[in-house]
């Protein structure tokens, strides 16, 4: 556990970054959109914050996790070098590491800003403070000793996040999601639409929560549900294609894959709990 | 065997599809990007790099036109556009689009104009010059087509990085430009009387213009490529605003949101939108017999799902019919010869011109 606690921190500080850094380019996003008398509300808002850190984010945390990994490595070997703190020295590494990686993304990459917040200076300038807290909170992570539950709420995070962009696309944007399963959604009537919507957003909502309230309680039955329910979608799609004759449809394997995640989860807690 | 070589050549570059053949005229192109029929025999064409051509179908042979203007060629950038005057045949103008360093080391698009005499361009002169200056040439739009009024029209994109300047009036981000063909502005051009508006501009809020035409009847249709899921076909008015990026019903490429808002008030709706993209990268109104499955129908080719998209506006529907798959190339753009046969123009280095020949 000692050392699979440093890569676990990598990833966790990672993420707690992309929390931070998205949140910039959607809000600046926001402010010129309301510069330009469009009507931002709450909700308008919250899809834009919402989506940003879901789908922007998953770009992202690739970016952050390489960027992290070379400037935590490198700091951990230049601590025994200096007398400066290491929670400040991880801190700056981590601030070094968000402004090179946005650097190296337009001069390397793309040869275009791909993050809107990241234009002017002080966009640039939050985006190194976002990285220093990154920095910071893997110092926290991995200066206290940790458990088998720190790994166990850390795929559950990440598991919750993927399950994230479906919940989100139901939400605020039913067509676009509802077009992903083959429907479209105007050409439906009203009884249909309002099923579709109601009973795919419930599902992956209801997915989402559990995983959310088995990472808080560490309650495996949680995570259990979350798989049983994704496990039911992959059976059910087979006796679809198998009993009813619809088209083979290889969603099953994500179901399979999503049914698995949380009920590993939840058979690791069991496991970690019996031989605490 | 001499004889016998250049048939054997000639099948391998004959693809065969169930209504039409496919043949490559022309080959290993540098990023060849428009062209135009100078006769049915002998096209123009430009090369991304800053290379202007004349090739002929009959013998292949391609001559070099000297005397072009510099080019930055990288990413999106370099010799794009090159149309023919209304009165060619009488005066030998051309006009190109091309992105070029401006003085302060930055990009952006010039239009020129010059007299193709002899396989070289003499007169040449910068027609205009966008207020869109920008660090590497992305989302140019370069399009250029004629009114009936002999002005010109052309597309200014948005530069990716600067895409809220679209809505902006005091730049050339995101607009099409009207001018006259000697570089001068329109008087009744929308925005002439407005003092923080650029007098150039015919309407805005665009993206990356690829498609530009005006049919007979004088309208001016515009596809754009939007972000991913939001590529637009448009009619073109002037003064009026196509609303980028305050709507769009794409996101960016990173996944971002770029508006949660699809309309509003004061800004046009698209006749047609694509999600997912198509790219649109041309497009044409065909108006000849030699298709009549084509006639009075829009070809649109596209890079990303690499076919033709046929449009047709009818009793107050669209219909979309893809073409041309099977040739499995991105397609960059497309023109009719005045015999009315259509040549399709593939993208990227070593692209190739293919005639399309009705099998009937």
């Amino acid at each position: 556990m000692k050392i699979a606690k440093y890569p676990f921190a990598v990833f966790s500080a990672a993420l707690f970054t992309v929390m931070l850094i998205t949140p910039i380019s959607s809000i600046s996003n926001l402010l010129w959109l309301n510069s330009v008398d469009m009507p931002v509300g709450i909700i308008s808002s919250l899809e834009v914050l919402l989506f940003d850190f879901q789908r922007l984010g998953i770009l992202l945390y690739g970016v952050v996790i390489i960027g992290f990994a070379i400037a935590f490595s490198f700091t951990a070997v230049l601590i025994n070098f200096t007398n400066i703190s290491s929670k400040y020295l991880y801190a700056l590494a981590g601030a070094v590491s968000i402004g090179a990686a946005m650097y190296l993304m337009v001069e390397l990459l793309f040869e275009s800003e791909l993050l809107g917040g990241n234009r002017t200076f002080v966009g640039k300038v939050l985006h190194w403070i976002a990285g220093f807290f990154g920095g910071y909170f893997y110092y926290s992570l991995i200066s206290k000793n940790k458990n088998y539950t720190f790994i166990v709420r850390f795929f559950g995070i990440l598991y919750a996040y993927l399950i994230l962009g479906f919940v989100l696309n139901w939400v605020f944007t039913p067509e676009s999601a509802a077009a992903d399963y083959g429907f479209v959604l105007k050409d439906l009537n009203d009884n249909a639409q309002n099923a579709l919507i109601r009973d795919f957003t419930s599902f992956f909502i209801s997915t989402f929560i559990f995983t959310i309230l088995g990472v808080i309680t560490l309650n495996p039955t949680w995570f259990l549900a979350a798989g049983i329910i994704y496990y039911g979608a992959a059976v059910f799609n087979l006796y679809a294609i198998f009993i009813h004759g619809t088209n083979y449809n290889q969603i099953y394997i994500g179901e399979i894959i999503l049914g698995s995640w949380p009920t590993i989860i939840a058979f690791a807690i069991l496991y970690f709990k019996k031989n605490e | 065997m001499k004889l016998y070589l250049p048939a054997f050549l000639f099948l391998f570059s004959v693809h065969l599809s169930s209504e039409y053949k496919f043949e490559t005229v022309l080959d290993n192109l540098d990023d060849a990007w428009s062209f135009v029929f100078l006769s049915e025999d002998k096209v123009l064409f430009t090369e991304m790099p800053g290379k202007l051509k004349i090739a002929s179908l009959k013998d292949k042979s391609i001559t070099n036109v000297t005397n072009i203007p510099e080019v930055a060629y990288s990413s999106q950038g370099g010799l794009s556009e090159v149309v023919l005057d209304p009165d060619f045949n009488s005066n030998n103008k051309i006009y190109m689009s091309y992105s070029a360093n401006t003085d302060n080391n930055k990009i952006t698009l010039f239009l020129s104009t010059a007299e193709l005499v002899n396989d070289k361009l003499v007169n040449s002169k910068v027609i205009f010059k966008a207020v869109a200056s920008r660090r590497s040439p992305a989302h140019m739009g370069a399009k250029i087509s004629f009114l009936d009024d002999g002005t010109l029209i052309l597309t200014s994109g948005d530069g990716y990085d600067h895409r809220e300047k679209a809505q902006k009036l005091d730049n050339h981000f995101g607009k099409i430009i009207r001018i006259n063909t000697d570089g001068s502005i329109p008087q009744d051009n929308p925005f002439i009387s407005n003092q923080n508006a650029l007098p150039e501009i015919y309407s805005y809020g665009h993206r990356n213009m690829q498609g530009l035409l005006v049919t007979s009847d004088g309208l001016i249709y515009e596809h754009e490529h939007g972000p991913k899921g939001g590529d637009e076909l448009n009619i073109i008015k002037p003064a009026l605003n196509y609303g980028w990026p305050a709507i769009t019903y794409g996101i960016d490429y990173s996944g971002a949101v770029i508006s949660p808002f699809t309309q509003k008030d004061g800004m046009e709706q698209p006749l047609l939108y694509w999600d997912p993209s198509i790219a649109p990268s041309d497009m044409i109104y065909y108006e000849k017999d030699l298709y009549p499955e084509f006639k009075n129908t829009f070809l649109i080719t596209a890079l990303v799902s690499r076919d033709v998209k046929q449009v047709v506006f009818e009793n107050n529907e669209i219909r979309q019919k893809s073409l041309f798959s099977d040739l499995g190339f991105r397609l960059r753009n497309i023109q009719d010869s005045p015999n009315g046969y259509i040549y399709i123009l593939t993208d990227g280095p070593g692209n190739k011109l293919i005639k399309v020949i009705p099998k009937k």
